[in-house]
């Protein structure tokens, strides 16, 4: 290997007219390097991923690509300077296929020039795909896949283009452990043949497994990078917070009255089945499963969001009936959505009114909603759950990730909820975050509420769950109490290779 | 991070909160084609010529309001022009017919709101783009209107009526006043009360509302039912003004009342809009009108300068607001 860095940041600083959102910072990856950004959310690693994919400019500072001074006027720039960005929000076409996805601005000309060839871009996508995910047609349309594959038609998208740099923005936010696994094998693959891999992720085993070298950062600075294949882990995480994080022990609260009953439920719309469980008062149960056996589903049936064919859920023994969010709502259901900024937020209304949007009609006097009232009842729940920074009035959109979580749980602690349903309630937010949702979600279960989580974090099920779903093909493939809960437990009998004894052809029965 | 959370929580007072920055920028939009004609053009800032601004602007501030709430909603009625002239030739003809006005009056209200309730059932039961629905109805309505009347305008509006719409009160215009409480109505629905809320909800973000328990047909429902009685309304004030009804008045006024609404700030994507802006571009494009006709400015010039000023308007919003 040649001893120029493959890319080599200088001094980049960038201000925004109220903020220094990066200062100075100075690093570089060698090729071949798998090299992890790490940091809090607003620590500054999008911005300096903006700035080396050429979306926006640095204020001061300089980068070199292969040391060749690198400056960019548009993301097409970067993109022939051979810098590929996998961003977390996937940038896609809904109904383009995956192919013309993969192809987009730059498509393949036929013999004259004028017309698409089809034909030969999907030869192309199948062959980079084949290296992930063969399972993938190329000419299906990106709408008819899941996250976890567009993600991955993202990354067979770098391939294409034979990139020198290729950024990955929380790459694996969505994807099960076994797709992590066949995307490690690629990044290897990758780095082997030369390309500089920029890896973003808040979830640290993952970036140890993968890393070679590691910058963290915080508050727009550059705190140092530490070789990951030999720094403690513990010791990088306290180098991104500025201080020490315990790992916490569980906390179990579980009343014996039961509060909700679930039988024999299965969707009209998708393919949940014959489910059946109960969730007691102050009880934390946790659904776990891989991507697609119908953990959403199931909580999107719980909601009132996604139509029930049969089976009845009951609450404190009455029966439901659930027609629409609104009924599940009154119920004193609340669901923390999957996609924040699709099913959670209205992105341009304040925080406080996000947060009690459900339940403006407890605010309203004679047609009125008391602006006040609404005003006082968010300073309380906001600060309880931390807001930062804690500016009511604030449109939702401003705020990070794990803010604007913690608004939706401000909204149904507004709304009265006695029954908390959390979808990938951590996804995309930060380590610092991550505790406070969890201390919170104990916290509200401390109280007698009884709360439902869906995670694809294993360690995060465990932290969390008193007892664990683990569901398979929309059905439940079993049920765990908190003293067998082991990551092993779970993946196998979410995979399906358990132990015959659980595995039988009864086992949607045996846990009733 | 830590000096901003413990910073207490800051509120903008109440006035500034319902004048946003903006309205503000529509205000000083404003008061430069004021300035410009006051140079321009003798007596026009007179108090008779001022009055006359408010008056021709009437109709299409009435239209645009409701227009700005189905545009806050995420939708859009492009067939106020047509609801307003079932509204209008329905009402004339019950009134000629010796119905007594208030009767006549409920009815064609009752008229526009049912045209906005075939819109908002169509949009929200449904399911069919807003954009498709009412230019559908567009033609449907003007089709209806022109049927019923066969082709023919309804003459002899009493007198009545004509004074109720075309009066004035200590020299302001009934029209004006009338406008200006539909649009204190409005701001108060859209600001105060949880169907505005549910508006900037359902217009943000659709399925998170979903999600959150809005009902979204109700709401969507609302505001063209809303659009409708305004129409309805705007072509009474048409009527009383010329004392007789056509069917085919009303044309392309679908297109100022949109013009006015973004010009005020409204968003075609939905969720945002505002009534003082609304009203505020309605005022723009009512002075433009008026000072090229007092400097005798020719039909054509004057469309010409409308989609200018539509044109700039718009790009001044764009580059204030930058790329985020």
């Amino acid at each position: 290997m040649t001893t120029t860095a493959r890319l080599k940041f200088e001094g980049i600083t960038k201000t925004f007219p109220s903020v220094k959102a990066l200062s100075d910072a100075t690093f570089s990856i060698k090729p071949g390097e798998v090299h992890a950004l790490l940091g809090e959310n607003g620590a500054g690693k999008s911005t300096l991923l903006r700035i080396l994919s050429g979306v926006s400019r640095q204020t001061s500072g300089e980068f070199y690509v292969d040391g060749k001074l690198a400056t960019f006027k548009s993301p097409e720039d970067a993109r022939r300077a051979g810098i590929a960005m996998i961003h977390q929000e996937l940038q896609q076409i809904p109904n383009l296929t995956v192919a013309q996805n993969m192809f987009l601005g730059h498509p393949l000309k036929t013999a004259g020039g004028l017309l698409v060839n089809r034909r030969e871009q999907e030869k192309r996508a199948a062959a980079a795909l084949a290296m992930i995910d063969p399972s993938i047609d190329p000419s299906t349309p990106i709408k008819n896949l899941k996250v976890a594959q567009r993600q991955i038609v993202e990354i067979a998208r770098a391939l294409l283009e034979n990139a020198k740099i290729v950024a990955m923005d929380e790459p694996t936010s969505s994807l099960t452990p076994a797709e992590f696994e066949s995307l490690a094998v690629i990044i290897e693959k990758m780095a082997a043949s030369g390309v500089a891999i920029i890896y973003v992720s808040h979830k640290m085993d993952e970036v140890f497994r993968i890393c070679h070298q590691g910058t963290v950062m915080r508050d727009g600075n550059v705190v140092g990078t530490v070789d990951l294949r030999t720094a403690a882990q513990s010791d990088v995480i306290a180098m991104m917070v500025g201080r020490e994080l315990m790992q916490e022990e569980h906390n179990s609260f579980v009343k014996d009255d039961v509060r909700v009953e679930v039988r024999g439920l299965s969707s009209a719309v998708t393919h949940v089945r014959d489910v059946s469980f109960t969730v007691r008062r102050g009880e934390v149960v946790g659904i776990a499963g891989l991507v697609g056996s119908g953990r959403t589903e199931l909580l999107r049936l719980l909601a009132g969001v996604d139509k029930i064919g049969s089976g009845e859920i009951s609450i404190d023994g009455r029966a439901l009936k659930l027609t629409n969010p609104r009924s599940a709502i009154s119920a004193g259901i609340g669901l923390l959505p999957e996609e924040r900024k699709r099913e959670g937020i209205i992105p341009m209304r304040p925080v406080s009114l996000n947060m009690a949007l459900p339940s403006l009609r407890k605010f309203v006097k004679v047609g009125v909603v008391r602006h006040s009232t609404v005003n006082n009842t968010a300073e309380t729940l906001l600060k309880r759950v931390n807001l930062r920074p804690f500016q009511i009035d604030r449109p939702i959109k401003l705020f990070s990730g794990g803010n604007q979580q913690k608004a939706i749980i401000a909204r149904w602690l507004a709304a009265g909820s006695e029954i908390l349903l959390f979808d990938e309630p951590t996804r995309g937010i930060d380590v610092g975050a991550k505790s406070e949702i969890y201390h919170l979600i104990e916290n509200l279960a401390a109280e007698g509420k009884s709360v439902i989580v869906v995670s694809s974090e294993l360690p995060e099920v465990i932290r969390l769950s008193d007892r664990v779903i683990v569901m398979r093909n929309g059905r439940i493939a079993a049920q765990l109490e908190r003293h067998e809960l082991t990551e092993q437990a779970i993946v196998s009998h979410a995979v399906g290779d358990a132990e015959p004894n659980t595995h039988s052809s009864t086992q949607e029965h045996t846990h009733v | 991070m830590s000096d901003i959370a413990a910073e207490t929580p800051k509120r903008s007072s109440k006035l500034f909160s319902s004048f946003s920055l903006r309205d503000a920028g529509t205000l000083i939009g404003l008061i430069i084609i004021m300035a410009v004609f006051a140079a321009l053009v003798p007596g026009f800032l007179s108090e008779r010529n001022l009055i006359n601004i408010l008056q021709q602007s009437s109709i299409n501030a009435c239209i645009a309001l409701g227009m700005t709430l189905v545009i806050i909603s995420g939708g859009i009625d492009l067939s106020v022009g047509p609801t307003a002239a079932i509204s209008a030739v329905l009402t004339a003809a019950l009134l000629v017919t010796g119905v007594p006005v208030p009767v006549a009056l409920l009815a064609g209200l009752g008229i526009g709101a049912f045209c906005g309730l075939v819109n908002g059932v169509l949009v929200a039961y449904v399911g069919l783009q807003p954009f498709i629905v009412t230019l559908g109805t567009l033609s449907t309505y003007r089709a209806i209107a022109l049927i019923y009347t066969g082709g023919n305008p309804v003459l002899g509006v009493p007198q009545s009526f004509r004074s109720l719409f075309n009066g004035n009160v200590a020299g302001i215009p009934n029209s004006v006043i009338i406008v200006a409480v539909v649009a204190f109505g409005a701001w108060v629905l859209l600001k105060k009360t949880p169907i505005g809320e549910y508006l900037l909800a359902v217009g943000g973000n659709e399925e998170a509302s979903y999600v959150a328990g809005v009902p979204i047909a109700l709401t969507k429902i609302t505001a063209y039912v809303i659009s409708g009685v305004l129409a309805a309304l705007a072509s009474f004030i048409l009527i009383g003004r010329l004392g007789a009804a056509e069917p085919i008045l009303g044309n392309l006024w679908e297109l100022d009342a949109i013009a006015a609404a973004a010009i005020g700030g409204a968003s075609l994507m939905g969720g945002k809009g505002s009534i003082v802006g609304t009203i505020l571009g309605a005022i723009i494009l009512g002075a433009l009108r008026n000072g090229l006709t007092l400097m005798n400015v020719q039909a054509f010039y004057q469309l010409l300068a409308t989609g200018l000023i539509i044109l700039v308007a718009m790009m001044i919003d764009r580059a204030t607001r930058g790329r985020g």
